[in-house]
């Protein structure tokens, strides 16, 4: 009879009991889907992107399907940190989720303020800097730069100043829409990132031929599912290739054989998105398949298959 | 609220006129449960695309089984056309708040406007039984062969008046012209499901009348839960953190007076 492997992973100080996450933005606060499956399992759930005030985001329509995937523009609609705190954490809590936290502020400050109030509530057991929402500004102005991870100095400066406000393990969510991933990477590590989450969404647009308008209110958007698996696995390898802090990846996992090819390009956790849309019980398929693959490969712990893609 | 995750096996699948169709499914959990102007959402595809489920709303609500009407318009529901008695659908549902069923009002009047129909049956259904007297029900289309549903709701007692943009069935004429010749009044009840032009000039005869409308939003959704914040429309609601309400979780169904019908922008609504 062979032993269960082990599944546990170490993001920062947060030890994780197993690899499998939760998307910002595509599992709510965690009470959205706690009726599908009993989420306390998730190595964490990952929040919806929290900003100091409440945001009602950007103006319908905010979503247009693409082929194998999904372009949104939601705009960080999100209930503000204080109502996170005193009306979606104790559910949290209650059914004993790890819990992640993803910030978003449009300065420094509320990135500071934000983790410095989430610390002080006890209110996740890790942070998650979205460093790179692409539907926050203005479509019709943006030009060249517009996230803060398309800078490396920026990412510098942000992560710095965050890793400075808080003790509790920071993990900075960067983009795929630069030149080269190891550039930001690079940056979030020397800021004190204990952790990346690779990837954001691609940014895309799609436009109707017959009202000849953009699909989305906002023009652009940001593309995820699995169109966009291919793309990410390659940045992971990238990043993997010059970082010493893991990575956590993300982009298009559906399946446990999905969560297999980031883990073997340099991967240490596993996040589940846009596919908890079309299933809503897909992490919890990622994990059992997981463990699966790990015991029909005589895998004991995920270390053994964490960069162990053969070349 | 309790909601499934099911393999439902269909049961019966007609095609009801051109391109319209109306879907068996058999779901006792879930039928058990169900309240008119809930819907399901469906996962049609066996590969990614398209990508998502479909979301539709329940037609008519049996004992162990639920039906569907809809229009095949693109892939999802080319691909859910192909769906054979006893082959297998994953199903998620209910979903969404439903009709809200009160005897209080005096007068009940569904508006129907094209497929938006399929939102109807079940209420009818409902409000004959609630309140011992069947509704009275708008049925309007662009053309004959678009109206449907007429002999389901004449069944449960309904006084059906037709009407089509181009005059082939019933009056030449608009929803909102038929509900003003009824003559709502306070103490009436107006249900509204159809194109988002539609349900607004009914919202504005209703209102102008003192009836109370309820109207059965559609918009492109993700993940029917409430997670994805992708189906938002706008409300009157003043709170940034409550301006956007969700047609899945929050809806489909809303007090007219709560939807800012001004912000919307009409060039994209369906």
């Amino acid at each position: 009879m062979p032993t269960r492997p082990d599944l546990g992973i170490q993001l920062g100080d947060l030890k994780l009991k197993n690899p499998v996450l939760v998307a910002s933005g595509t599992f709510g606060y965690g009470q959205e889907y706690a009726q599908y499956f009993d989420i306390s399992r998730l190595g964490a759930v990952v929040t919806k992107s929290l900003s100091r005030e409440p945001r009602a985001g950007n103006k319908p329509p905010r979503l247009v399907e693409t082929p194998a995937g999904l372009l949104n523009a939601i705009g960080l609609q999100n209930v503000g940190v204080e109502a996170y705190i005193a009306e979606k954490l104790p559910f949290l809590r209650e059914r004993k989720a790890t819990v992640i936290a993803n910030i978003y502020g449009k300065t420094v400050d509320d990135y500071t303020a934000l983790a410095e109030r989430i610390e002080a509530a006890n209110a996740a057991d890790a942070i998650e800097a979205n460093l790179s929402c692409p539907n926050v500004h203005d479509a019709r102005q943006a030009r060249g730069v517009t996230m803060v991870s398309q800078s490396p100095e920026a990412i510098l400066e942000y992560t710095r100043a965050i890793r400075q406000a808080t003790r509790l393990p920071l993990y900075a969510k960067l983009t795929p829409n630069v030149l080269d991933i190891r550039e930001p990477a690079l940056a979030a590590e020397e800021g004190g990132a204990d952790a990346v989450s690779l990837i954001n969404t691609l940014l895309g647009m799609a436009v109707d031929a017959e009202k000849r308008r953009p699909r989305l209110a906002n023009i652009v958007g940001g593309l995820s599912g699995p169109a966009i698996r291919p793309v990410a696995v390659k940045l992971v390898w990238d990043a993997s290739q010059v970082l010493r802090i893991p990575i956590i990846g993300i982009g298009g996992i559906c399946n446990a054989e999905d969560a297999v090819e980031f883990l073997l390009a340099g991967a240490t956790a596993v996040t589940v998105g846009s596919m908890t849309f079309r299933q809503p019980d897909a992490a919890m398929r990622v994990l059992d398949g997981l463990e699966d693959y790990m015991t029909r490969h005589q895998f004991q712990s995920l270390d053994q298959l964490i960069g162990a893609m053969k070349v | 609220m309790e909601r499934f995750l099911l393999d439902c096996p269909v049961t019966r699948h007609d095609e009801v006129a051109l391109g319209q169709y109306r879907l068996f499914l058999r779901m006792p959990e879930i039928a058990r449960i169900a309240r008119p102007g809930q819907f399901c959402m469906l996962e049609v595809a066996q590969g990614y695309y398209p990508f998502l489920r479909r979301p539709m709303c329940f037609e008519q609500i049996f004992d162990e089984e639920i039906s569907i009407l809809y229009k095949v318009e693109g892939e999802g529901t080319r691909l859910l056309a192909q769906f054979l008695p006893g082959q297998a659908m994953n199903v998620q549902g209910p979903l969404g708040n439903g009709f809200p069923i009160d005897a209080g009002y005096g007068r009940h009047i569904l508006a129907a406007g094209g497929i938006g129909v399929a939102a109807l049956p079940a209420l009818a259904k409902a409000l004959t039984e609630a309140c011992g007297k069947a509704p009275e029900v708008i049925l309007a289309a662009r053309s004959k062969h678009l109206l449907l549903c007429a002999d389901l709701f004449e069944s449960f007692g309904c006084a059906v008046h037709l009407a089509t943009d181009d005059g082939s069935a019933g009056e030449r004429a608009f929803a909102a012209s038929v509900l003003q010749r009824l003559e709502p009044g306070r103490g009436t009840r107006v249900y509204a499901c159809g194109p988002m032009i539609m349900m607004r000039t009914v919202s504005d005869v209703a209102r102008a009348a003192g009836a109370n409308c309820l109207v059965s939003l559609e918009a492109q959704m993700a993940c029917g839960d409430g997670a994805c914040l992708g189906c938002v429309v706008e409300s009157k609601y003043e709170q940034e953190g409550e301006k956007m309400v969700r047609v899945c979780l929050d809806g489909p169904v809303f007090d007219t007076e709560i939807i800012d019908w001004e912000a919307h922008n009409l060039a994209y609504a369906p």
